[in-house]
């Protein structure tokens, strides 16, 4: 049986072999050998290549050039593209807009979503129907939840509007949508709807991993339900909220389906969002090169925030 | 400090009826082990004290109040968990003191209560750790701090010393102890290792499938068992039993089994031709040439202080303790002398005492 030893597909999964401390080269030669991992790893390197390192790198490359493909005319510019960026005021305000989104959707995803997840944490019948319900605006394209607040809002026939007119909040003549100081609001709204379930049921999941002797503890040392939740709840689903804030932040980070179906950037540049701004650049304006550029800050904001929020979710306990 | 009364306790989950119609009381500063084989409901009789499990039936009493519907957190009961149910996020000084910052009690307070614990315990040097950053040991004396800084009524124990190693477990059983002599209050212990029962225990509470077997002083429980399965459960090593009958040996009855025939006491409630189980202690087995028992050592097991002889008696397995020094080969027949005082006899089919 001395070739089961060297089948990788063989092996014993339930107990990992430890590796030998053996020379380098010889570690390198078996790494690239046919009874190596790379044969296996090598598709997954194949497609990473070709979809993320590649456009990745020609991202870069582009950045320092001028680029409309459909004059074939390629430029290289060196850094004025990341001059430019410094002094565009639409750069600075769309920025702002993705921030002031990103900060106000998260908030309330994180807040909602946890006082849902602790209504929901319960093994009383029916419970669990609730619980799989939630995963039914997770299924929707983004871009249909958009058209679907589109009409919410309507100022002619939107529910929502109705309501919101029936009870004082709008007055009939500033529309949700098309209303500067609203606009992004009424945008949030899809967002919140479609993803506070996920919120949900990843807070979900870490609560009902949680340890129940702690709480048993809790209670025989005199803690109210709120101290419960303050002292014991939230300290122990810290690293849970911590990574669900970076999935979707990196999600909400980079929107473009809703504020593209449901306002355009508009009215004026109040949604006007930094991805649908390199969008507009790439494919309305062809200005390649810029768009690369707007989409490395981008990509460079989210690497930030994302390492922030992993530091975050390393605490000490 | 309080008492605390069970009266005819059951406990049912679901359809299961786990305990029945149990009462007892535990007295005011009392140090009472609640000792059984895991799944004979002393945990759950526990947790019901606590709060942390209803109680179906019956009615329970700290301290004269009854306590059916009283919520855990107003019961003021501190309780040491088997698994020490330490709070993970919390540093050592605010798992202790978090009971007291509940109470809202003055910042000054709370930390020389803390201080205090901690110093008892020799937990001094870890108050700015994290619970997994401790030992198991000391995650065990954290528990017992958190308990101690409280001035709870009635303190439970729920096995807290069954992942220790055997060193320590010997040396918090002693600190334990020696707290309750400090402090004095009415303290609730659940385990299943009569070591630590009879070495600790005021009043063992034995039980068995959900019901209470005997309840006595360690003393009481070791010399007088009321059953064969409390004669088994109590002592190591565990009691000896050969299966027999009584028989008339002139005007007193007599015990007689293979190869065996051993006097009772003339008072013996019992009639000849009646199957008994006859118990002895390994300790009150004396080697003697003039013994009644007659066997054959199979092994001489050393444990340092002592030896523990194995034999076969009348084809049954048998333990007799011999002082250190006794030099006997295996495959030789040795002879054994009991008194009869240290006799245990019990009716074969109900296991009861006669």
């Amino acid at each position: 049986m001395t070739e089961t030893a060297t089948d990788p597909l063989s092996r014993d999964r339930s107990s990992p072999p430890v590796a030998a401390p053996r020379p380098a080269f010889r570690g390198l030669r078996r790494l690239v050998s046919w009874d190596g991992p790379m044969p296996w790893l090598a598709p997954l390197i194949a497609l990473l290549i070709v979809f993320t390192i590649y456009p990745l790198f020609y991202n870069i490359w582009l950045s320092f050039h001028e680029y409309a493909p459909f004059k074939r005319r390629l430029e290289y510019v060196g850094f004025q593209n990341w001059a430019t960026l410094w002094e565009d005021a639409r750069f600075w305000g769309s920025l702002s807009v993705t921030f002031t989104y990103f900060v106000v959707v998260l908030a309330i995803e994180v807040v909602l979503g946890m006082m849902i997840a602790l209504l929901l944490d319960s093994d009383e019948p029916g419970f669990g129907v609730l619980r799989a319900l939630l995963t039914l605006t997770l299924v929707i394209p983004p871009a249909i939840t958009g058209m679907m607040f589109l009409l919410i809002q309507d100022p002619e026939f939107g529910v929502l509007t109705y309501v919101l007119e029936g009870i004082g909040v709008l007055d009939g003549q500033s529309p949700i949508l098309a209303t500067s100081s609203t606009a992004l609001l009424g945008v949030m709204l899809a967002d919140v709807w479609q993803w506070t379930p996920f919120m949900v049921l990843i807070f979900l999941a870490g609560l009902r991993s949680l340890p129940q002797e702690p709480y048993e503890a809790a209670m025989l040392d005199g803690a109210s339900a709120l101290q419960t939740f303050q002292r014991i709840t939230l300290p122990l689903m810290s690293k849970v909220i911590a990574v669900a804030v970076l999935i979707r932040g990196i999600d909400v980070f980079r929107m473009f389906d809703y504020v593209f179906v449901m306002t355009s950037g508009g009215p004026g540049t109040s949604t006007y969002v930094l991805s649908l701004y390199a969008w507009q650049q790439t494919f309305s304006f062809i200005k390649w090169g810029y768009g690369a550029t707007l989409s490395l800050v981008s990509l460079a904001i989210i690497l930030v925030i994302a390492n922030l929020f992993i530091k975050l979710a390393k605490v000490r306990w | 400090m309080a008492t605390v009364e069970y009266r005819n306790i059951s406990k049912s989950f679901g359809s299961v009826e786990i305990m029945r119609d149990l009462s007892l009381s535990i007295a005011e500063g009392e140090f009472a082990v609640l000792l059984g084989a895991s799944g004979c409901g002393k945990t759950t009789l526990l947790r019901m004290t606590a709060g942390l499990e209803t109680i179906s039936g019956g009615e329970l009493l700290i301290g004269g109040a009854l306590m059916n519907e009283v919520h855990p957190r107003d019961r003021n009961i501190a309780m040491v968990f088997q698994n020490y149910a330490l709070y993970p996020t919390m540093k050592v000084f605010d798992n202790i003191a978090f009971s007291l910052e509940i109470k809202k009690l003055p910042k000054e307070e709370i930390r020389r209560r803390v201080e205090e614990a901690a110093a008892m315990l020799n937990l001094s040097d870890y108050l700015h750790r994290y619970p997994r950053e401790l030992s198991g040991g000391q995650r065990q004396r954290v528990a017992m701090g958190r308990a101690m800084v409280r001035d709870a009524q009635v303190f439970l124990f729920d096995e807290p010393l069954s992942n220790l190693d055997a060193k320590l477990r010997a040396h918090m059983r002693f600190e334990i102890r020696q707290l309750h002599n400090q402090v004095g209050a009415t303290t609730i212990y659940v385990t299943h290792d009569q070591i630590e029962a009879m070495t600790m225990a005021d009043k063992i509470v034995l039980m068995k499938g959900g019901e209470i077997e005997q309840v006595g002083a360690p003393d009481e429980l070791y010399d007088r068992p009321v059953s064969r399965f409390a004669a088994d459960f109590i002592g190591s090593p565990t009691m000896n039993f050969i299966e027999g009958e009584v028989v008339a040996n002139g005007a007193a009855p007599a015990f007689a089994a293979a190869g065996i025939k051993l006097d009772l006491p003339e008072a013996l409630s019992a009639q000849p031709g009646q199957k008994v189980t006859c118990g002895v202690r390994p300790a009150d087995l004396v080697l003697s040439g003039s013994g009644d028992i007659e066997g054959e050592l199979v092994l001489a097991e050393k444990t340092g202080a002592d030896l523990n002889l194995h034999l076969t008696v009348g084809g049954a397995d048998f333990v007799a303790t011999a002082p250190r020094g006794v030099e006997v080969k295996p495959g030789t027949a040795v002879r054994l002398a009991i008194a009869q005082e240290k006799m245990h006899l019990f009716d074969a089919e109900t296991g009861r005492r006669l």
